[in-house]
């Protein structure tokens, strides 16, 4: 681990801070202009039965009838200690509530990510060891179908195989070892599909290289060659489509839980968006915010580490090509 | 095997490679050999043998089906190319033995040494990583002896610190340390046959002497037979007992080196034989000449470079890419800059057109600064100096026209009216000796000669003064390059430009330059009229770019004197 390395970690931490705080100011600002506002609805609601004198202290208490930079400022340095407000609805804490749902949520992320990585790559290995004509063509078009169907499609014919058909789980029991494992697939088959076809793109790429002909002369048989010259290198790009897909396997998580019947962030954000709940809807789109950018930041300081082919310069990841020295257009790898 | 069959293949023997006594079958003996890939036949009815501890050449320019035939040999055509014929190895036919009987082949008896060094490593894995798959292949149980086995081979392919290399990964390496590298994962389980497709094509002069010499020397030493593929004449005779001369896929001529060299019988391989620049120093001389006459005469230099410094930051360390470099070239005339990969000849030329501003000193083209200017006036200037890429097959857009593609300056520098435009586009392909029926190709359909005359017209369409020849041929065949340097000395002598060629091919050098200077690190080491440099070379390193042009003789072969047996290892090494 060296300097140039260390240099270019902090800049891209620093990168991420900086975006993390503009996402948060982003979504304080959006949901303060928009038309509505919920926090006097709720309090002049009749049923609610607040006199005017209560409601005056009420918003002086949460301090809403401040300018807005003040309550912005007050927000974001309550987020940057952990303190994410109050509840509207249910009086509590916003950390209490998402402390409640995170774990499912993360439960059902992960295990479809890794289902997404794992289906990935037999299909990506099924392109290379199965003959044509024992269907390499139908397992070639995996990706493409699986992209096209939604995951909440998958998710009700799974339910119906798996759930009513065979009984491996009751619907009624949505956290069992079965029914959290067909959610991840559900989850998972639309993401693997664009892991799935950048690793088949890549390796297909790879095989054709020269080095992949040399080592064949060395006396290699595919399965060594896959396994030892072609994964590696393949994969490389998977790294960076992985951070991306981030975004959509929350998303996905969302309408996955609903359809499975799980409590997660889907349920909590489901619960807040029809009862406008601002604070605890800032509070998750920020945690979205920040879960992307963590991940996309540990893909880009895996990246260095992974490939040894990729330089770090001023604070920059590149790779060199062989060009670099004898090319007439602008001297790329001189940093002014 | 009957008696019929061993009598002819005697008699086959006796006329493709130098009578010596060995035994009855040869190692390799390859028979109406065709490959095709869908319906287009790529090699036709080819048929050579190469006896044990012998080698051979094929010989021809890009399309003849060298390297198709070297790649059936080895069992690694692409997909969809379909192989027939025979092709003998030890009295068994390699196109018809299962996969799982001729693997146990490769590595062990059949060695691979490929192209281009640089793409030939797997990118990501450390060289030690992927030596260990070829040390596997000698059956040696324990891994700390294969490891040993492996410095050793390094050290004995000149490698300097085994070890380093055992750890680097290929890009830390240069393309030479990379080819030794695969030279001797071949040779390291000790093959029978050694298939080496243009081991040097992708390397430097001295490098590429360094590299055949050591082919050579383990051919020898260790009694391999080596089949070399090349497009070198040069190469091929100073080298091999027998050569093959293909033509798009048929044998044009085969025999022994000396013979077939010496008084080759085909019109093709007489042909081959002209346009190699190592064979023929004097074939431009009559084109070339007047010129030098001119600049006797004492008119103001074309091109005037005085003390000019260049230097870089690269990770922190200075890097000095051009050092107090001075040249003149006379107007009309041609000046070579020659020297290796980093030697300072392509950051002197970016200089030269103004891509690159220098630290210190001054470049003035036809008495007008370059250097300092902005991009602006700097545009005036590339009207009266030009470009060549070396790459035919990179520079030009394969979306565009022939036409596009040459009109383009006319169009950027807003010169005449739309039709004098189109007039002066036929004009300069007419100039590179292009037709217009040619107008309406994409580059993808032309060919590489076709190509590099498409980019030179390109660059001749605003009529330059100068124009700056960034290895023009280097990514051509001889006889393409043949071509292209006369197109050029033809325009030379025509419309007086002035030429600034960069090389690292001395035998062209000598061929068509006037002036040259030999550059090394940065710094001129020597300059002058390309006779006395070449006749009498005061700087070592000159003299050694020189000993690296093939004279074609084998003089050099043996180089050590032919083994009755195979040495054991420990002998090798000493």
């Amino acid at each position: 681990m060296n300097n140039a390395y260390l240099t270019y970690a902090a800049k891209r931490l620093g990168q991420a801070v900086v975006v993390i705080l503009l996402a948060y100011v982003f979504t304080f600002v959006v949901v303060s202009i928009l038309p509505g506002d919920p926090i006097t609805s709720v309090l002049r609601n009749p049923q609610n039965g607040f006199s005017e004198e209560e409601i005056a202290e009420i918003i002086a208490a949460q301090g809403l009838d401040k300018p807005i930079i003040v309550q912005l400022w007050h927000s974001l340095s309550g987020f940057l200690v952990g303190d994410l407000g109050m509840s509207m609805r249910s009086n509590r804490p916003v950390s209490t509530l998402i402390a409640e749902v995170l774990p499912s949520t993360l439960i059902l992320a992960s295990v479809g990510l890794a289902v997404a990585m794992i289906l990935a790559m037999l299909v990506a290995y099924g392109t290379r060891f199965v003959p044509k004509r024992y269907g390499q063509g139908l397992l070639r078009g995996f990706p493409s179908l699986f992209l096209s169907v939604p995951n909440f499609v998958i998710g009700l014919v799974l339910i119906h195989l798996f759930g009513f058909q065979l009984g491996l789980f009751r619907v009624i029991n949505p956290d069992s070892f079965w029914a959290t494992l067909f959610a991840a697939i559900a989850l998972g088959i639309p993401i693997s599909a664009q892991i799935a076809e950048v690793l088949i793109a890549n390796l297909d790429k790879e095989a054709e290289q020269e080095y992949a002909t040399v080592a064949r002369s060395r006396g290699l048989g595919q399965a060594r060659l896959f396994a030892r010259h072609l994964l590696k290198p393949a994969s490389l790009p998977v790294v960076t489509v992985i951070a991306l897909t981030i975004g959509e396997l929350l998303g996905g998580s969302l309408i996955t839980e609903t359809v499975f019947g799980r409590t997660g962030i889907g349920s909590l954000v489901q619960r807040s968006v029809s009862t406008q709940d601002l604070p605890v809807l800032q509070a998750i789109v920020s945690l979205g915010a920040v879960v992307f950018v963590l991940v996309n930041l540990i893909a880009d300081l895996l990246y260095p580490l992974l490939d040894p082919r990729v330089k770090i310069l001023g604070g920059q990841k590149r790779r060199p090509t062989t060009a670099d020295e004898t090319s007439i257009g602008p001297s790329k790898a001189v940093t002014p | 095997m009957a008696s019929q069959d061993r009598l002819s293949a005697a008699l086959i023997r006796a006329i493709t490679v130098a009578p010596a006594p060995q035994p009855a079958t040869p190692l390799l003996r390859v028979d109406g050999l065709s490959v095709s890939y869908g319906r287009q036949d790529v090699v036709h009815d080819v048929g050579f043998e190469l006896g044990r501890g012998k080698s051979i050449a094929l010989i021809g320019e890009s399309g003849s089906g060298k390297s198709t035939i070297a790649r059936a040999v080895l069992r690694l055509l692409p997909n969809g190319a379909a192989a027939s014929g025979t092709v003998q190895f030890e009295g068994q036919n390699l196109l018809a033995l299962p996969e799982r009987r001729f693997r146990p082949l490769r590595g062990r008896q059949i060695g691979f040494v490929p192209q281009d060094p640089g793409n030939a490593l797997n990118p990501v894995r450390t060289i030690g990583a992927q030596a260990m798959e070829a040390a596997a292949l000698t059956d040696e149980p324990n891994a700390a002896v294969r490891k040993a086995l492996i410095l050793e081979t390094f050290a004995q392919v000149g490698l300097d610190n085994p070890q380093r290399v055992f750890d680097s990964y290929p890009h830390q390496l240069s393309g030479g340390m990379l080819q030794r590298v695969l030279i001797g994962l071949a040779v390291l389980p000790r093959p029978a046959l050694l298939v080496a497709d243009e081991p040097t094509s992708a390397l430097d002069v001295t490098i590429q002497k360094r590299i055949l010499d050591l082919l050579s020397r383990l051919q020898q030493n260790l009694d391999i037979s080596l089949l070399l593929i090349t497009h070198d004449l040069a190469i091929a005779a100073e080298r091999t007992d027998g050569l093959v001369v293909l033509k798009n896929g048929s044998v044009q001529e085969a025999g022994p080196t000396s013979a077939v060299f010496s008084s080759p019988a085909s019109a093709y391989a007489r042909k081959l034989h002209a346009d190699v620049p190592a064979l023929n120093p004097d074939r431009y001389a009559k084109l070339r000449d007047p010129r030098l006459r001119q600049h006797e005469s004492g008119q103001a230099p074309k091109i005037e470079v005085s003390a000019v410094t260049k230097t870089f930051a690269v990770d922190g360390k200075v890097l000095t890419a051009v050092d107090d470099v001075s040249f003149t070239v006379p107007a009309g005339t041609t000046h070579a800059l020659v020297g290796e990969s980093g030697s300072g000849k392509t950051t002197t030329i970016r200089l030269l057109l103004g891509l690159d501003e220098p630290d210190s000193g001054q470049i003035s083209v036809a008495g007008e600064r370059v250097s300092g200017r902005s991009q602006q006036s700097l545009r005036s200037i590339w009207r009266h100096l030009q470009l060549v890429y070396q790459n035919p097959f990179t520079s030009l857009d394969p979306t565009w026209t022939v036409e596009s593609l040459v009109r383009e300056p006319l169009d950027r520098f807003r010169i005449g009216t739309p039709t004098e435009r189109s007039e002066q586009v036929r004009e300069a392909l007419a100039n590179v000796g292009l037709g217009e029926q040619l107008l309406i190709r994409k580059p993808g359909a032309l060919s590489g000669g076709q190509r590099q005359r498409v980019a030179i017209a390109r660059s001749l369409v605003l009529k330059p003064d100068v124009v700056v020849l960034d290895e023009p041929t280097s990514a051509l065949d001889v006889s393409v390059q043949a071509d292209i340097v006369e197109v050029l000395l033809t325009l030379q002598a025509r419309l007086g430009l002035t030429y600034i060629f960069v090389s690292h091919d001395l035998a062209l050098v000598r061929q068509l330059a006037h002036t040259v200077s030999v550059m090394r690190r940065g710094s001129v080491v020597e300059q002058g009229s390309v006779a006395d440099i070449f006749e009498n070379p005061q700087h070592a390193y000159t003299a050694s770019l020189l000993e690296s042009i093939p004279s074609g003789i084998s003089a050099t072969r043996p180089l050590v004197q032919p083994k009755q047996r195979r040495l054991s290892r420990q002998e090798q090494i000493a």
